[in-house]
């Protein structure tokens, strides 16, 4: 389900200069867009994560 | 002969003359053994055969040849039985560490075998049922010569021999060792339930580590194994499965509930292997691993020890041996078995979960089960009118890692009281595997062909080098700091790295990269300046020194297009680090991470290595027959092999035959 979001109007001002400057279509785009680039980077740190457990239970590095 | 003239005469024993004839006729015979003793010393087992402690490896150099060998650069063993299953350099095999990086995101990845996940998934309910399933690809390149003996029609058994994880496609029968994983895809996450609240806060990643509250009738009500993330469901997390334990502090027993079985185990004692499943999808598709518990303690506090969680060999999760039902075959006849690659937990006892009789409990029990495989094996080897058989040890390279420190009085971990107590362990673990050749000498037929060897020598290892501090304080490597703080991690601080105007950094235990322009996904370095970089850097690290003691931290600093084949060079390092005796990469280092001090104690029972020059830890070489060199070479190996069973055409090696 959608949900709404409120915007101070600070973050409103910078999110118009932000879809002006990169050319987005709508705020619900950039806010989409936003969020799949944070989500990417959980998912990559959780990928980091389980390649310094896998490495970390080498003997070798303690 | 003397040791010093031992070393002088290029480390040769060989027999008296009437064995040298030996050779002329060793062609016709068709069988041939040969035991691998992951990380047996020459100058060690000089020693001991010359106080008349290894009785068999000097009857076995008696009859042929003991001999000091080259090892790989660097001495590490995936490079040196890569080396060894190949007959090549590793520029041919594409294996140069432990640990490689990615040149996409600089991260270090394990070197041996890379998982492709599943894909095409397709959602029933909250299932996700993969339409292409993930698989794990070998990272050892080349031809092994079981293959080129296949070709032959000559049956091999290869037993476990470290860097064929996953097995590669074969007809032999062949069993992968070192890099099998345990069941989360880990060298061996194991876990550890205590009521000692104390021991319960302590930090023991990655393994797991929980407080054991027992209830008044001292029943743990709570246990929980965690075992693989369900990759079926979305979101995957991690199966579990439940259990629980009786205490009877009176008798110093317990029972534990797990799975659907009851384990009676005594304090001090080890249970047999338990299979245990984790349901993936309820009643319809689950994993199977298997583990030992182990009630350290029952009258002081309670502590019990999971081991990692196996991959069954009865039922294996993933493929291990060639034909698949291999595994399942020794598991019929021997029994459930380690199948991780490095089974003895040095973890446990680096992170004091176990003090050192329990880490010899442990792996010693790990060295008597690889003796009744091996007595299995030989067993039918013995039988059969031809064929090869190799089978490998690796409890004298474990070991020795993990008890140097007991006999070095000059390491910073030295522990006296211990070291009355263990300090014997080193040398008697030379003797056991010693009592394993006797075996043999006593009953293989005198045609046979014998070679025992060793991958690498060993040495101790004082001091840990961060190679990365050296490149941030010389100006290669850049952070968005000035100076470190206490250490920049290349998995916590990632965004401090400046790699536009980084030239060079370190991951893995020996490997040196340059940040090159078109090869990694910043670099900055031209194909016109790599090789005046290349010896720069060489000539800088070569007289690096110890600040605490002016000793040269780095003896050698290979720049590996001198010395590799050109094949899978692309993976290597540019340069590999050849530490000095005593010294070794930190962890962090070896990670890509930088610390403030670049040298600092190894204050960890890890306290023996070989991961350093290899010229300072070379390898061993014994045979029943004579050779053709002085010092032959691990990359010899497979050449020699095929050659005693009449294969000369070996395209893909470039070591030489010994006959």
């Amino acid at each position: 389900m959608a949900k709404k979001v409120k915007l101070s109007n600070e973050s409103s001002q910078k999110a118009d200069e932000i879809l002006a400057f990169h050319g987005y279509s709508s705020l619900e785009e950039l806010i989409g867009n936003l969020i799949d680039s944070e989500y990417e980077k959980i998912k990559s740190d959780d990928d980091k994560d389980e390649q310094a457990e896998k490495l970390s239970g080498l003997g070798y590095i303690s | 002969m003397k040791r010093r003239d031992f070393i002088k005469s290029t480390g040769t024993i060989v027999a008296a003359s009437p064995f040298m004839n030996f050779g002329a006729g060793i062609k016709n015979n068709k069988k041939m053994l040969v035991l691998g003793f992951d990380g047996m010393d020459p100058m060690i087992a000089y020693d001991m055969i010359q106080r008349g402690e290894l009785p068999n490896l000097k009857r076995l150099a008696q009859s042929g040849v003991f001999s000091m060998m080259r090892t790989t650069i660097p001495p590490q063993s995936p490079v040196a039985w890569g080396s060894f299953i190949t007959g090549a350099d590793p520029g041919k095999y594409g294996l140069f560490d432990f640990v490689h990086r990615d040149p996409e995101t600089y991260f270090p990845i394990t070197s041996g075998a890379e998982t492709i996940p599943a894909s095409l998934n397709i959602k029933i309910g909250k299932y996700k049922i993969p339409l292409k399933p993930g698989k794990i690809v070998p990272k050892r390149e080349g031809k092994a010569f079981w293959d080129y003996l296949e070709e032959k029609d000559v049956e091999a058994t290869i037993f476990k021999i470290p860097s064929n994880y996953p097995p590669s496609k074969s007809k032999q029968r062949t069993i992968a060792g070192m890099g099998t994983p345990d069941i989360h895809g880990t060298y061996g996450i194991s876990t550890l339930y205590t009521s000692d609240e104390e021991e319960a806060m302590k930090d023991i990643t990655p393994n797991n580590l929980f407080y054991a509250y027992l209830n008044e009738e001292n029943v743990l009500e709570d246990g929980e194994i965690l075992g693989p993330v369900n990759d079926l469901v979305e979101n995957g997390e991690k199966t579990k499965v439940s259990f629980k334990v009786f205490v009877d502090k009176e008798n110093k027993t317990a029972r534990i509930d797990v799975d659907g079985k009851e384990i009676l185990i005594a304090e001090k004692e080890y249970s047999d292997w338990v299979e245990i499943d984790f349901p993936l999808i309820k009643g319809v598709s689950s994993i199977t691993g298997m583990v030992k518990f182990y009630m350290m303690d029952i009258e002081k506090s309670f502590r019990l020890y999971i081991s990692p969680i196996h991959i069954s060999p009865k039922t294996p999760a993933v493929e291990i041996s060639t034909p698949p039902e291999y595994a399942e075959e020794l598991a019929k006849k021997v029994g459930l078995f380690h199948t991780i690659g490095l089974p003895a937990d040095t973890k446990a006892l680096s992170q004091e979960t176990f003090g050192v009789e329990e880490f010899l409990t442990q792996s010693n029990s790990v060295f008597d089960e690889s003796k009744k495989l091996f007595g299995y094996e030989y067993e039918k080897f013995l039988n059969k009118k031809n064929g090869f058989l190799f089978f490998y040890f690796g409890s004298l390279d474990q070991g020795q890692h993990m008890l140097w420190a007991l006999t070095d009085k000059d390491h910073p971990y030295y522990h006296p009281e211990e070291a009355k107590r263990f300090g014997y362990m080193k040398e008697e673990l030379y003797r056991m595997h010693d009592r394993i050749l006797g075996d043999v000498l006593n009953t293989m037929p005198k045609d046979m062909g014998l070679i025992v060897l060793s991958d690498h020598g060993f040495g101790t290892f004082r001091r840990k080098v961060n190679l990365n501090t050296f490149l941030f304080n010389e100006g290669y490597l850049k952070f968005g700091v000035n100076e470190i703080d206490t250490e920049i991690s290349l998995f916590d601080d990632y965004s401090e790295y400046d790699w536009g105007n980084t030239k060079a950094y370190a991951v893995g235990l020996n490997g040196l990269y340059l940040n090159m322009k078109g090869r990694e996904s910043q670099g900055i370095v031209t194909k016109g300046e790599r090789r005046k970089l290349l010896e720069e850097l060489q000539g800088k690290i070569q007289q690096i020194r110890d600040p605490e003691n002016g000793r040269q931290v780095i003896s050698e600093a290979f720049i590996t297009e001198d010395h590799f084949s050109p094949d899978f060079l692309i993976r290597s390092p540019d340069i590999i680090l050849g530490f000095n005796r005593g010294y070794r990469s930190s962890d962090s280092s070896a990670l890509g991470g930088a610390t403030r001090e670049m040298v600092t104690n190894n204050m960890n029972w890890w306290a023996g290595d070989h991961c350093i020059n290899p010229r300072h830890v070379p390898a061993s070489f014994f045979s029943n027959f004579p050779i053709n060199k002085k010092i032959p070479s691990i990359k010899d190996m497979a050449p020699t092999i095929l050659n005693y069973f009449g294969i000369n055409e070996t395209p893909t090696m470039n070591g030489d035959s010994l006959i």
